[in-house]
């Protein structure tokens, strides 16, 4: 805490000086959409001023002091203070004799819940057709639930208490028309004090790892040579403003044709900063708007900061696990045409050798085919690496 | 798998001569494509690309339950508000006689979490300001209810929004005014056990923007009676502005006085007793709301008998239908690897269709509306709406779309007593 005070005081005079008194207040911008832009850092000041420091701490507070400060504080004697407590018990609650051990799984027998009865149909419905799973859906929260609750680890590695941890969905590309509704390629769970080329190191997408060029006379070296390492300028697009990666010395600023673009054509103006010094406690966004990040020179992205919240004692607090998966889309793969079992590697054209043009290799089956033992290349074809969707499954 | 991969060699091709260098791209292709995709403009930002929406994973099944589990808070909040009390004892005894622990038996496993989100963030709302302070206090309640008989481990917290903030310090300011202890030793206790998250918004927000919603109705009744009037218009102050308005009044006569001649009352610079007016209004506005009230109360106690009839019988129907498909009829040999199931009918519908065999000899439709008719003196709404089409027998129609009422009712009995078959269409 001591570590954040002084921060957290420049803020509270950043968002004194700002005209606007409710930066720090998210408000919706249209209902259960999107909200107004504001400042994630003075939106954890707000919340830090209206806490007490024992609300969003990581320690559980002593159950028997909580009962005598609240006593103390509303003037109750002991008695009462045990009459209330035996009111407000749990066990007031029980719907069914204690010794009575209920399995959770099943929905009761006559229910009178609209919700229950609901669930009753829907189990019958399900029992009845041979209803197929969803297997997306049924993984969905698989990584969610390895690192929800973890103990945190003691000691350095811990997360500061009253930081700020936001929800980040990123979207393929949508390039497509033919899906009605597309799930989120990843989640990522930040802190407040990453910076965005955190982020961006954290998205994955193939386009990084595709290769350029022909490589059927060498195909040892192709691995090499893939794109992440040739082109490393990127940028976020945030309320109006371009965070363009600059860490490299082969990056470019490739954020500065949009922007010239709109300047001659009568459009807002842009403005830029560096993606480096950018922490998303800096950042001024709308939660629930969608964004833009741009790579390779044009496979785009969109992301969404689904939620921006405090830490809570739950969460996993090992800053070292951070960025955090939480959901990792998996998508369909594209099978080698000999094999039909390992996911395609090569990528073949006037290919002599193979059922169609273009065709489809995984690696193996690839050099089997195609070079002889010497490793010597047999006939005429290209060969270009494949990277398929699924690689990060 | 072939055709798969013949169908891709456009984006393929184009996956693998992407680029030679990064400033070897066009910059003027670049902007064309962030404008046909619509990333300029102040706000417009990529919407044009998301009105398919984006929907979370497993949110489909959530958003059917959400209505029912609405419908069940809101079950529960009722009879908490009938008992026109704020105890903690007597919600727990609704509690218990609804069962309203069994919410959360049967969420299949990987759904836990997600359901008891639903639930909560349900719950959250009645805890919030539109509502009365005692919906609200049911809603503290089910909220701590919920939260400690959930199923999913480690619990699901509550997403608290920072712009409610100030709300629920203000209900617990109210509370402690009130002596409500339950009520505040409850809210403080959720506080101490970290119950809650302290969010920017109650959800997650992921731009849903076609989401086909319902809007979310309020209940009214369970909403605080608008009081800003009287709260406003209080006796000080009707004291302050009598005062200020007979100051105002003696300054004008005076300046009045000067101008013309004393005695010349066809000047009338001031409206007279004000403040009579005034507080008259406010009295007749109460009064109003408070008729209102008594009246939706009865209203409403009507519309619960005939829905009550309309869904008995369309539960009825619904057991009778079940009834006649639920038999499996033989399977065929062909087709004797699928399997064919029965669809139990719940234990409900059985006990309805039970009482569905003691039959009622109803009179024939005709006449049932002859009577209705003759006897009201005025005939239902849905008539005059939709295009009412008498159909004689020689074939001859005649559209009543444009007829007055009373004229309509006469072409009616008209039809009926020269025994017209009719239809509505």
């Amino acid at each position: 805490m001591s570590l954040r005070a002084p921060l957290a005081r420049k803020n509270m005079a950043e968002s004194k000086q700002t005209p606007d008194a409710n930066t720090g207040i998210p408000e919706y911008e249209y209902i259960d959409v999107n909200t107004k832009p504001f400042h994630v850092g003075s939106f954890r000041d707000e919340w830090l001023a209206r806490l007490r420091p024992e609300d969003f701490s990581f320690q559980q507070e002593d159950e028997e002091t909580f009962e005598a400060n609240f006593a103390a504080e509303m003037g109750l004697g002991a008695d009462t203070m045990a009459e209330l407590k035996s009111a407000c018990s749990i066990d007031s609650l029980r719907c069914h004799p204690e010794d009575e051990q209920l399995s959770m799984d099943d929905v009761p027998s006559n229910p009178r819940l609209k919700t229950l009865i609901q669930r009753k149909r829907k189990q019958e419905r399900a029992s009845s057709h041979n209803i197929h799973k969803n297997r997306h859906d049924f993984y969905a929260d698989e990584l969610e639930r390895l690192t929800i609750g973890r103990p945190p680890e003691m000691g350095a590695d811990r997360i500061p208490k009253g930081e700020v941890l936001l929800t980040i969905n990123i979207y393929h590309p949508a390039v497509y028309e033919k899906f009605n509704f597309t799930r989120p390629c990843m989640t990522l769970l930040m802190t407040g004090s990453h910076t965005l080329t955190e982020l961006r190191d954290a998205i994955c997408c193939i386009s990084d790892l595709q290769v350029c060029g022909e490589f059927s006379k060498t195909p040892d070296v192709a691995p090499d040579f893939i794109s992440k390492d040739h082109f490393k300028s990127a940028f976020f697009f945030f309320e109006g403003v371009f965070y363009n990666d600059m860490r490299f010395p082969e990056c470019q600023d490739i954020s500065i044709t949009t922007v010239e673009w709109a300047k001659a054509h009568n459009f807002p103006q842009y403005s830029q900063a560096k993606m480096e010094d950018t922490r998303f406690v800096d950042l001024k966004v709308k939660v629930g708007f969608p964004y833009l990040y741009c790579h390779q020179g044009e496979c785009e992205h969109i992301i969404i900061i689904t939620d921006v919240r405090l830490f809570h004692k739950t969460d996993c607090l090992d800053k070292n696990l951070y960025p955090l998966l939480t959901h990792k889309h998996r998508s369909l793969t594209q099978k080698c045409a000999v094999c039909h079992v390992f996911i395609a590697r090569w990528y073949t054209t006037n290919d002599q050798f193979a059922p169609s043009d273009p065709c489809l290799f995984c690696d193996q089956c690839f050099r089997i085919l195609h070079y002889d033992t010497e490793g010597n290349k047999l006939g005429q074809f290209f060969a270009f690496p494949y990277t398929d969707r699924g690689a990060f499954n | 798998m072939f055709m798969n991969v013949s169908l891709q060699t456009s984006t393929a091709d184009d996956a693998i001569f992407p680029r030679q260098s990064q400033c070897f791209r066009p910059a003027a292709l670049l902007c064309k494509s962030l404008k046909r995709r619509g990333c300029f403009g102040r706000c417009g930002g990529f919407v044009g690309r998301f009105r398919r929406g984006v929907v979370p994973v497993s949110s489909s099944q959530m958003d059917a339950s959400h209505k029912h589990v609405k419908a069940d808070c809101e079950a529960l909040l009722a009879r908490f508000q009938q008992t026109q009390s704020v105890r903690f004892e007597v919600f727990a005894n609704i509690w218990r006689e609804m069962k309203f622990s069994q919410i959360f038996r049967g969420v299949v496993k990987h759904e836990k979490r997600a359901f008891c989100h639903l639930v909560l963030n349900t719950a959250y709302c009645y805890f919030l300001p539109p509502f009365s302070f005692q919906i609200r206090v049911g809603g503290l309640y089910l909220l701590y209810s919920l939260y400690y008989t959930q199923t999913a481990s480690p619990s699901e917290q509550i997403h608290l929004a920072l712009k409610d903030w100030e709300e629920v310090k203000k209900f617990e300011n109210n509370a402690i005014d009130a002596q409500h202890m339950d009520a505040v030793y409850i809210l403080r206790h959720l506080m101490f056990c970290k119950a809650f998250r302290f969010t920017a918004m109650p959800t997650l927000l992921c731009f849903q923007t076609n989401k086909v919603k319902e809007r979310s109705v309020l209940r009214e009744e369970f909403i605080e009676r608008a009081s800003r009037p009287q709260e406003l218009i209080s006796s000080g102050l009707l004291e302050e502005m009598s005062n200020v308005s007979d100051l105002y009044e003696n300054m004008k006569a005076s300046v009045l006085s000067q101008m013309t001649t004393p005695g010349d009352s066809s000047f009338n610079l001031i409206r007279k007793d004000l403040v009579s007016q005034l507080s008259g209004t406010v009295q007749e506005f109460y009064n109003w709301q408070r008729e209102k009230e008594t009246f939706d109360e009865n209203e409403n106690s009507q519309e619960d008998t005939s829905q009550k009839v309309c869904s008995n019988r369309a539960e009825l129907l619904a057991s009778i239908k079940s009834k006649a498909f639920g038999e499996a009829p033989e399977t065929l040999k062909s087709r004797r690897h699928r399997r064919v199931e029965m669809n139990s009918t719940t234990e409900a519908s059985a006990a309805l269709l039970n009482q569905g065999y003691t039959r009622i000899l109803k009179q024939s439709l005709r006449k049932r509306t002859r009577d209705a008719l003759l006897l009201s003196g005025e005939f239902p709404t849905d008539f005059r709406l939709k295009h009412v089409r008498l159909t004689q027998t020689a074939g001859v129609s005649v559209v009543t779309r444009g007829l007055a009422a009373a004229e309509y009712v006469e072409t009616f009995q008209r039809s009926l007593r020269s025994s017209i078959r009719f239809r509505c269409v």
